[in-house]
């Protein structure tokens, strides 16, 4: 979840950044990239927790699979997107977002249910 | 049933090796199914080109080799317009063996409001074309109105909504099919809307007359030669006749691309065959030390009445089940990769690229998987022949 997080708030202002406009405008799609680094560093820090606080465990989990599938749903349905499929916001940042977004919030449930089953951070 | 649950209990007992087994057929499943759905969905999109091209041969100013590749406007979607007079169409028609000519004009827009890029916007004659009407037909069924556009797949443009080109109102009225070339981003118009975009254009200082000063102008001119002439003699009567325009064989323009993809074929098919053979030797040499590492274990079972059959059918399943995990996810990792960036993957490789049926796809995710399953059960077969000769006496005794 962590290495998932690091790479999207990296990521979303570097080698996955959106579409890159010679004139200096900005698009919707520079948007949802901003929107990406927020929830990027969100879920590190959530991430971050999970790992040194035993009694948040379980909470911060359940808020990592929160925040990812707010991850996976802003790329596109949130905040819309160039309208060509062949530009970079759609054929780079919206694939790989969707899937580190994914692997962060199936990694957030799996982390839940192993703290479930073995109790800890659930009061 | 009994030696398959035992079978898997062993596996999930030793996880780390499970693991490192299983990841191993990955890589092969990985890619082989990866590399496949590229070299088919290559093929599909030359076979698509082909059929989309439909013109024997294309007539474009002679500029308009060196102003822009021609052939990436169709291949890369690059944007690009150049003109040429419009009576270069019927010119054409006068030459002996031409059947059929269709003009087109091509505008580049500025940035349109779907997009921070360019789009390419090409005016059809509906009445005379027969290379887009054929796909637009299956998209549409009333005629392409003035102010009316039809876009390429590519560009999100939902039907019924407004396109803005220069300012001017276009109605989307249509979505084409998948091409895989780059006339999937274009926009499509009939000549009358193209003539009120070029006068649009023009106010915006991007002009489209040619050197005569007539702005009755066309970019390209498509024609179908008769049947029973050689279409190599028609291009050399078609260069003859008219000046200062280039007749492109389209069939040098496929073959071409087919060149490319001969090319870039033989080094996936390359690259597939030596990672086949490296994880090959890694899983038998991997077989081999669990061999040496299990023959107490099998020694062991046999003292207690498992037969020689029993154990060499256990170590053939567990390394069946091992091949079968690790193909399935194997596979499914590169479908995520091929399917997820194939827009990508069609951008770096500037050919067409066409993704083929879902089933052709679903048929190659289980042929991977059992293949995986299958080489997998091979190098374990080895070691379950190896296993089921064990002399427990002297296993047990030295360990080997």
């Amino acid at each position: 979840m962590l290495i998932s997080a690091l790479v999207i708030a990296i990521g979303s202002f570097t080698f996955l950044s959106p579409c890159v406009h010679d004139d200096g405008s900005v698009g919707a799609c520079w948007w949802a990239g901003r929107a990406l680094l927020g929830l990027g560093c969100l879920l590190a820090v959530i991430a971050v927790e999970a790992l040194l606080s035993a009694r948040a465990r379980f909470g911060a989990y359940l808020s990592g699979a929160a925040v990812s599938v707010l991850g996976v749903l802003t790329p596109g349905t949130l905040i819309s997107l160039c309208r060509m499929s062949s530009m970079r916001c759609r054929a780079v940042t919206q694939p790989a977002m969707i899937i580190l977004f994914a692997a962060a919030g199936l990694a957030s449930l799996a982390g839940a249910w192993l703290c479930a089953r073995a109790g800890k951070g659930i009061k | 049933m009994r030696i398959f649950s035992l079978s898997v209990k062993n596996l999930v007992r030793k996880p780390g090796r499970t693991a490192a087994l299983a990841l191993l057929t990955a890589f092969l499943a990985l890619s082989v199914f990866g590399g496949s759905v590229v070299v088919l969905s290559l093929r599909t999109g030359l076979q698509s080109l082909e059929a989309r091209l439909g013109a024997d041969i294309i007539l474009v100013p002679s500029e308009a080799q060196s102003k822009v590749s021609f052939q990436n406007m169709f291949l890369q979607g690059t944007t690009g317009a150049f003109y040429m007079d419009a009576a270069v169409t019927g010119k054409a028609m006068e030459v002996p063996g031409v059947e059929k000519a269709a003009p087109q004009t091509f505008l580049a827009s500025l940035k349109a409001d779907c997009c921070s890029v360019k789009i390419q916007v090409i005016g059809i004659d509906p009445s005379r074309d027969f290379t887009v009407q054929p796909w637009i037909a299956r998209s549409l069924t009333g005629e392409l109105g003035d102010m009316d556009v039809v876009v390429g797949c590519r560009v999100e443009a939902g039907i019924g909504k407004i396109l803005r080109i220069y300012e001017q109102r276009c109605k989307v009225i249509a979505c084409l099919e998948p091409t895989g070339t780059g006339l999937d981003t274009a926009v499509y118009c009939n000549m009358d809307t193209m003539k009120t975009l070029l006068a649009a254009a023009e106010e915006k200082g991007v002009s489209h007359r040619i050197s005569s000063g007539d702005d009755s102008v066309v970019s390209a001119v498509y024609i179908k030669v008769k049947d029973g002439y050689d279409i190599g003699a028609v291009n050399s009567a078609l260069t003859g006749k008219l000046r200062k325009v280039t007749a492109v064989r389209t069939r040098s323009m496929i073959t071409g691309v087919s060149d490319s993809l001969a090319g870039i074929s033989r080094t996936v098919t390359g690259m597939i065959i030596a990672v086949w053979v490296l994880a090959f030797v890694i899983l038998l040499l991997a077989y081999i030390l669990i061999v040496r590492e299990r023959s107490r274990e099998f020694a062991v079972l046999r003292l207690l009445g498992a037969s020689r059959s029993m154990l060499g059918r256990m170590a053939l399943t567990e390394s069946a089940v091992c091949g079968l995990a690790g193909g399935i996810a194997g596979t499914g990792a590169a479908a995520i990769g091929v399917f997820a960036f194939s827009a990508l993957i069609e951008n770096s490789l500037g050919l067409p690229y066409l993704m083929p049926g879902t089933g052709t796809v679903l048929l190659l995710a289980a042929g991977t998987v059992l293949l995986s399953a299958a080489v997998s059960a091979l190098a374990g077969g080895f070691s379950a022949w190896r296993l089921s000769r064990v002399n427990p006496g002297t296993a047990l005794r030295d360990g080997t």
